[in-house]
């Protein structure tokens, strides 16, 4: 069980002491089942803080959010911040600590072991509920998630209701943290990891083609992955002229010159071609929090685009990102036994 | 009368668009050489000269697709012999990686290509291209990507 009590304590004592200038973790929200993240800035706001099957988000984007935000802060707390991570949330911090996007000193990491358990699904609990909403969901151990409802309640085997990356989570606890919560359990009782990519990578070319095409044409643009991902942290994004950055000395020769790789109409072509980019921009940086397939309104599954590079990342170069800060990048390294064979 | 249908077909033939990436120090050489050396092949493919094929970076090749290519290939020194050292391995596994995600949304493997030429190397140069042509035109247009206008 993850105990709650000692992360608030912990976060508490943080505060009092004056060694963050905020704690970042999750409370319950107002809107709907799931957990909302908080800036805890006072000790008395620990009382709040939460820890279940809720806590869905990834908290390492804040930590990105954050540092835009202090960068044109009028005077700035330059004590660290505490963040509740949990095991891929702290694979995530350790992927911007590689790129030197945060240091370690400003952060406090409090790590909770997810155990042999996650987080949720919502699509996946209200089909578990057939339309019952649920108003709170717990950890039961191995038994899988708690669940109760307005006049009921019930015990929801893991496999039924946990998101497909918790399912296929390889490692359920941070590797890098300051405190640490809960056991570390490395045997985890559910399907094996990839098992979603792999089925789509299993089957026929034409058919793969197709399953895509439908999923591209759907697309509207939002760019709410691309908002959630922590990973996507660049000031201007390539895929999207909008962002370019242009100040009061930008020419309009300047704006024209800029390179519009990609059209913004949400078209297939152009959504395909906007998520291959992203898949790229997030080869051997993905950690697969599975955020972005979580916030898409048309349901899109991109966490597959994203676990495939993972996936070959893993079997032909033996990467696999966020377990250390110091390893070389996967695209900026190579060792001479790459594959070959296919190159003419 | 019969081979001049033959011929009116073969000139209706769907010839497809092929963009080379290749790299100043050997590839563009190699391709020069089999030019020099009158060597025939199809002229299906235009080179985009690059300093390197570590620089070629995945969204030239998308947005070669995107622009209508029904081909791309990158071209680069052999192993160990690239002008920059390492250039080529960088290229290598980047290259590795953006063929299998195309692979994976559908792209015909056959449409992306990657292949060592060196600057003598002309013969192989007019292998690669015809071989790729081939190849193409048995696949036809390239319409995933390809942004309607
Ligand atoms: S992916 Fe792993 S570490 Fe992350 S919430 Fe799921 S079980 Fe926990
Ligand atoms: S969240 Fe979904 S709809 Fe929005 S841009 Fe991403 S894939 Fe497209």
């Amino acid at each position: 069980m993850i105990p709650v009590e000692d992360i608030r304590a912990r976060a508490k004592d943080l505060l009092q002491s004056g060694k963050v200038r905020a704690v970042l973790g999750y409370r319950r929200s107002t809107a709907g089942l799931l957990a909302e993240p908080a800036f805890m800035t006072t000790a008395d706001e620990t009382a709040a803080l939460v820890l279940d099957p809720t806590c869905v988000g990834n908290l390492a984007l804040y930590l990105v959010n954050e540092k835009k935000r202090m960068k044109h802060a009028r005077q700035s707390d330059k004590r660290p911040l505490g963040i509740v991570a949990k095991g891929c949330d702290s694979r995530a911090i350790t992927v911007l600590l590689q790129e030197n996007h945060i240091r370690r000193d400003e952060v406090i990491v409090l790590g909770v072991s997810c155990e042999t358990g996650g987080m949720i699904d919502t699509r996946k609990l209200n089909k578990a509920l057939r339309g019952k909403g649920a108003t709170s969901a717990h950890f039961e151990g191995e038994g899988g998630v708690r669940v109760s409802y307005v006049g009921g309640g019930t015990i929801l085997p893991g496999k039924d209701v946990l998101a497909d990356r918790c399912l296929e989570c390889a490692k359920s606890y941070p590797l890098d943290a300051d405190f640490f919560f809960g056991e570390k359990v490395d045997e985890r009782p559910y399907g094996p990891r990839f098992a979603a990519v792999s089925a789509i990578a299993e089957k026929g070319s034409e058919e793969r083609s197709a399953f895509w095409d439908a999923h591209f044409e759907r697309c509207i643009r939002c760019y709410a992955c691309r908002a959630v991902c922590p990973m996507c942290y660049c000031d201007e994004c390539v895929v999207d002229s909008t962002n370019f950055i242009v100040g009061p000395t930008t020419s309009a020769d300047e704006k024209a010159d800029r390179v519009r790789w990609i059209n913004r109409s949400a078209t297939p072509s152009e959504n395909a071609m906007y998520h291959m980019v992203r898949a790229m921009h997030l080869a051997g940086r993905c950690i697969d929090c599975g955020e972005c397939e979580r916030v898409c309104p048309v349901n899109i599954p991109l966490r597959l685009l994203n676990t495939m590079l993972e996936r070959e990342a893993l079997e032909m170069f033996q990467y696999t990102p966020g377990i250390d800060a110091e390893q070389p990048s996967l695209i900026s390294s190579f060792r001479d036994g790459d594959p070959n064979d296919f190159v003419r | 009368m019969q081979d001049a249908a033959a011929a009116k077909h073969d000139a209706q033939e769907f010839e497809p668009k092929v963009v080379a990436f290749l790299c100043k120090w050997c590839s563009s050489a190699g391709s020069d050489l089999a030019g020099v050396s009158r060597l025939k092949y199809p002229a299906n493919a235009v080179p985009i000269q690059v300093m390197c094929s570590g620089s070629v970076s995945p969204i030239y090749i998308l947005s070669a697709f995107n622009k209508g290519a029904d081909g791309v290939l990158v071209s680069g020194c052999h192993p160990g012999d690239c002008h920059y050292l390492k250039g080529n391995y960088y290229a290598r596994r980047r290259i590795f990686l953006v063929q299998k995600l195309l692979q994976f949304i559908g792209v015909e493997p056959d449409r992306f290509r990657m292949s060592w030429v060196s600057a003598a190397e002309g013969v192989k140069y007019a292998e690669v291209i015809t071989d790729f042509v081939n190849d193409l035109k048995a696949l036809g247009p390239q319409t995933k990507l390809k942004a309607k206008r």
